[in-house]
């Protein structure tokens, strides 16, 4: 028996945690963390077997015979699907509209040949990640001048005794950053460390919290703008880091805004008591350190206010970059592949994407369109191709019911809006039914990945490697070796390397190193070294080389400052609606579906999370007349679903909570059955954009709705 | 008798339920083409309790292995003689070739832990990686705890580390060769 444990990269979700791959006879059988990496591997990954060996797996290409939706399919060739797609593409180029091509992925990495591809060939890539970490990016950038990839959490394994780590909308023990974190904070805790969780829901986080703080949705802005307040107004503040690191004039700025925004006054708004913001506050300004791990805010929109309100809070107790605060990114010198393409103007080419509202987008910062966009840019006739790889818009992205009627929008002729649709996938989705080619792709334990991060939590900045360690079956192909091939037909000058390793070797050069060299050290390679204080060294990325709290970019949207209000959705048909719809997470299941939604291990009821019970408090089930297990009916203003009732103590007594994105129906598993999308019952997004962070590139992911028993 | 074991941290355990899935792997239990949910063998599971009512709770988890009892329950109830407790390191096994597939143990074990395989006709369950722990490695479960939250040893030897440790076993759950603990106060 040859059995052998090879390091690769999980994929099962976002955050990419580095793993040994135990092959026997050519076989994956288990899973294990790296102890080279910090060592962990989650749920989710070891039931990456089961997602290996689905029956599933597509393992040809296929071309669409029905109407999209119908997900009816007959077999084609790669030649054919290649050359139709190369065709499409070059008229479309033909014509002057490369920008209405949008491919829809995960940016594993700024070395993924799929960025490439775009940029060479003039089209857009989308996240498809809006309802991520991107407004505390933005904010990242605009206060610090940095620019993260992922959301940077907390460096956890470095928080002292009596640090404080406040996880805010955040679900870190769901592994969302690295399979590590639950253990690293439970050691910071051990070592003294004060855990606080401020959530709705009383998620695993907060099992092991020594404070729990119920916050109202949306009402971490204030929160936080209310402990600024306490602590600037009382002098509890970092005066060093403030007059030394804050831009000359801001932090008067700041105190002015402040004047109003007293504990009692942001109390009113976010539900937390006023001794509790100011019992909080005066924590965290004596503390050797505070970091602060959020998602988007409290599971609304509007997160960009809170992202300013975090770094605000952040800069005035000099939690950055200091063992346990905020870390800064730093660089791995990769080389350059020349020539490098420049991408479309997003300015020029991408503000006419979004609609009707298009005039509001002028603000827009984010790098990178979420996926609301693509049924706002359809129906305008702005998008023309769309690729997807590794997400799911037709069922885990706001608005997919808007997104699902736009990709099968008729013009006068019959001919579909959207002309063409492709989906990369390992197994079908509820996305590869409305596709017109649907392409098998490869696994993560089939394919190679060169994996950078300007920050990684694991191991500081590094690259690593993803490498097959296994055969892919059938005909499957890896979406990066399809696009290297596109890139040779539409824009050889740019792909003049042989394929994806070549182009990765070429990336390596700048540390020294190939794939080879990096597949012989064992996939990883970092400078050892995560770095504290970075910004004595020059000073930050901003054009004054200190922190801005004031944007004045922003002062025509009236956001130089953050906004502490409840986000619009909070309000809207409060009347008709009177509970609100939040989303959590698990570590059973990640955003885009498929894979863990139709894994038996990760349904299965002792080993994973079967169904999607919505989640209401026990005291109001019993004045509603609900009982535990009972089907009720969730009703918002723009649609309508039944689910099984867990009546709970773990939820705010105003509030019902649902898993975030699920409800598949496609695979051998989901087509069981058991849960539902949330995102049927979120309005707005993909229609009138009202209630989205226009300056943030966020979209909300809760609603108000009402429940009948 | 001479015991290993497994002492489980209940101030660590986020019933992440990693162990389940990294121990069925390990041991074959999953049939990745016609698996389904319900319906996949298990050697432990998760439970978790909740104290309280909101917004002054808590809630804590523990895994839930076969306990390789003291005095246990299947061995008796074995009329095949087809389960014994080692007498080297306490772990209760069932030796398939003697399984007769009558399912008294399932019956008698009070803990839940013991599975049927229906197309071999025989009783298994957690050996406490028996294979393992024979060449100096822990349990799988114990590997790769998300947290930490699982040790592995002699029981004499983990009771006297927690003891040191100023930790409190929880004796209501720890009647049998598993140790159960927390942070007093």
């Amino acid at each position: 028996m040859n059995s052998r444990w090879i390091p690769t990269m999980c994929y099962q979700c976002k955050a990419e945690c580095a793993i040994l791959a135990r092959v026997e006879d050519g076989v994956l059988k288990e899973v294990r963390g790296n102890p080279r990496a910090r060592g962990k591997a989650c749920v989710k990954g070891m039931a990456g077997v089961s997602l290996e060996y689905s029956p599933d797996r597509l393992t040809h290409p296929l071309k669409r015979v029905g109407h999209r939706g119908e997900g009816k399919f007959e077999p084609c060739s790669w030649d054919e699907a290649l050359h139709a797609i190369t065709a499409k593409l070059r008229e479309l180029r033909d014509r002057g509209e490369a920008h209405k091509l949008t491919a829809s992925f995960f940016p594993h990495s700024i070395t993924d040949p799929k960025w490439r591809f775009l940029n060479a060939y003039g089209g857009f890539i989308n996240t498809a990640l809006p309802h991520c970490d991107s407004a505390k990016i933005v904010a990242c950038i605009k206060a610090m001048g940095g620019v993260p990839n992922h959301h940077i959490p907390p460096n956890f394994a470095s928080v002292p005794k009596g640090g404080v780590i406040i996880l805010a909308g955040r679900h870190a023990m769901g592994c969302l950053d690295d399979a590590a974190v639950p253990r690293d904070i439970l050691d910071a805790k051990a070592r003294g460390a004060i855990l606080v969780v401020i959530d709705p829901v009383f998620t695993a986080d907060a099992a092991k919290a020594d404070w729990w703080i119920p916050v109202r949705p949306s009402g971490d802005t204030a929160l936080f703008t209310g402990m600024t307040h306490h602590i600037v107004m009382n002098g509890l503040h970092n005066k060093a880091f403030v007059e030394n690191w804050i831009r000359e004039g801001d932090f008067e700025k700041l105190k002015d805004y402040l004047a109003d925004k007293t504990p009692e006054a942001m109390s009113a708004i976010c539900d937390v008591p006023t001794r509790d913001i100011v019992k909080l506050a005066e924590m965290c300004a004596s503390a050797p350190s505070v970091g602060v791990d959020s998602f988007k805010g409290i599971m609304l929109g509007q997160a960009l206010d809170f992202g300013h309100a975090w770094t605000n809070f952040l800069a005035v107790t000099g939690n950055i970059d200091n063992p346990g605060g905020q870390p800064l990114p730093d660089l791995t010198p990769l080389s350059p592949v020349l020539p490098a393409p420049a991408g479309p103007s997003l300015a020029e080419k991408g503000w006419h994407r979004t609609g009707p509202d298009k005039g509001k987008f002028g603000k827009y910062s984010f790098i990178m369109e979420p996926t609301w966009y693509e049924a706002q840019a359809i129906k305008n006739g702005d998008l023309k191709v769309l690729v997807t790889a590794e997400c799911n818009p037709a069922l885990t992205e706001m608005g997919q019911e808007e997104w699902r009627k736009a990709v099968t929008m008729t013009d006068e002729k019959g001919q579909y809006q959207l002309e063409m649709l492709v989906s990369y996938e390992i197994m079908l989705s509820e996305t590869s039914r409305y596709a017109d080619y649907v392409l098998p792709d490869k696994s993560y334990f089939e394919r190679w990945e060169l994996l950078y991060m300007p920050w990684w939590y694991n191991f500081g900045h590094g690259v690593a490697l993803r490498q097959p360690v296994v055969e892919a079956p059938g005909e499957c192909r890896h979406s990066n070796e399809v696009f290297i091939e596109l890139g040779k037909r539409l824009c050889p000058e740019y792909f003049a390397f042989k394929d994806d390793l070549e182009y990765y070797d070429i990336q390596l050069a700048g540390l020294g190193l190939s794939v080879g060299k990096l597949q012989d050290m064992g996939g990883l390679w970092s400078p050892g070294t995560t770095g504290f204080r970075k910004y004595e060294h020059g000073g930050f990325g901003t054009p004054s080389k200190k922190m801005h709290l004031y944007w004045e970019d922003l002062e025509d949207a009236d956001q130089a400052l953050p906004r502490v209000f409840l986000a619009p959705e909070y309000d809207a048909d409060a009347d008709a609606f009177p509970f609100f719809l939040i989303s959590y997470r698990t570590i059973f299941h990640q955003g885009s579906g498929q894979w863990t939604h139709n894994n038996p291990q990760l349904r299965d009821p002792v080993g994973g999370f079967l169904d999607n019970p919505v989640l209401i408090n026990a005291a109001t089930a019993r004045r509603l007349g609900i009982e535990d297990g009972a089907v009720v009916t969730l009703r918002s203003r723009t649609g309508s679903l039944k689910a099984r009732a867990k009546c709970t103590e773990r939820i705010r007594p105003d509030c019902l909570g649902l898993h975030h994105g699920f409800g598949s129906t496609v695979g051998r598993v989901a087509v069981l059955g058991g849960g539902v999308s949330d995102n049927a019952l979120i309005p707005d997004s993909g229609m009138t954009l009202d209630w989205q962070d226009l300056v943030g590139g966020e979209s909300h992911v809760s609603t108000r709705v009402t429940v009948e028993g | 008798m001479k015991q290993l074991s497994l002492a489980i941290d209940l101030d660590r355990c986020i019933g992440c339920k990693t162990c389940v899935a990294a121990c069925r792997n390990a041991k074959g239990l999953v049939d990745h083409a016609s698996a389904l949910p319900g319906a996949i063998p298990y050697y432990l599971r998760v439970e978790s309790d909740r104290q309280g009512v909101y917004p002054d709770i808590s809630i804590r988890s523990w895994v839930m292995p076969c306990q390789h009892c003291k005095n246990a329950a299947c061995i008796k109830a074995c009329k095949a003689e087809a389960i014994v407790k080692d007498e080297q390191t306490g772990i209760v096994r069932i030796l398939a070739e003697k399984c007769t597939g009558s399912r008294a143990c399932i019956e008698a074990c009070p803990y839940g832990v013991i599975q049927f395989d229906a197309a071999r006709n025989k009783a298994h369950k957690c050996d406490l990686c028996w294979d393992r722990v024979h060449t100096g490695q822990k349990p799988v479960c114990a590997e790769v705890c998300l947290t930490d939250a699982i040790r592995f040893g002699e029981k004499e030897l983990l009771k006297m580390e927690l003891e040191a440790e100023g930790k409190e076993i929880v004796k209501k759950m720890s009647a049998q060769s598993m140790l159960y603990f927390r942070t007093p106060g």
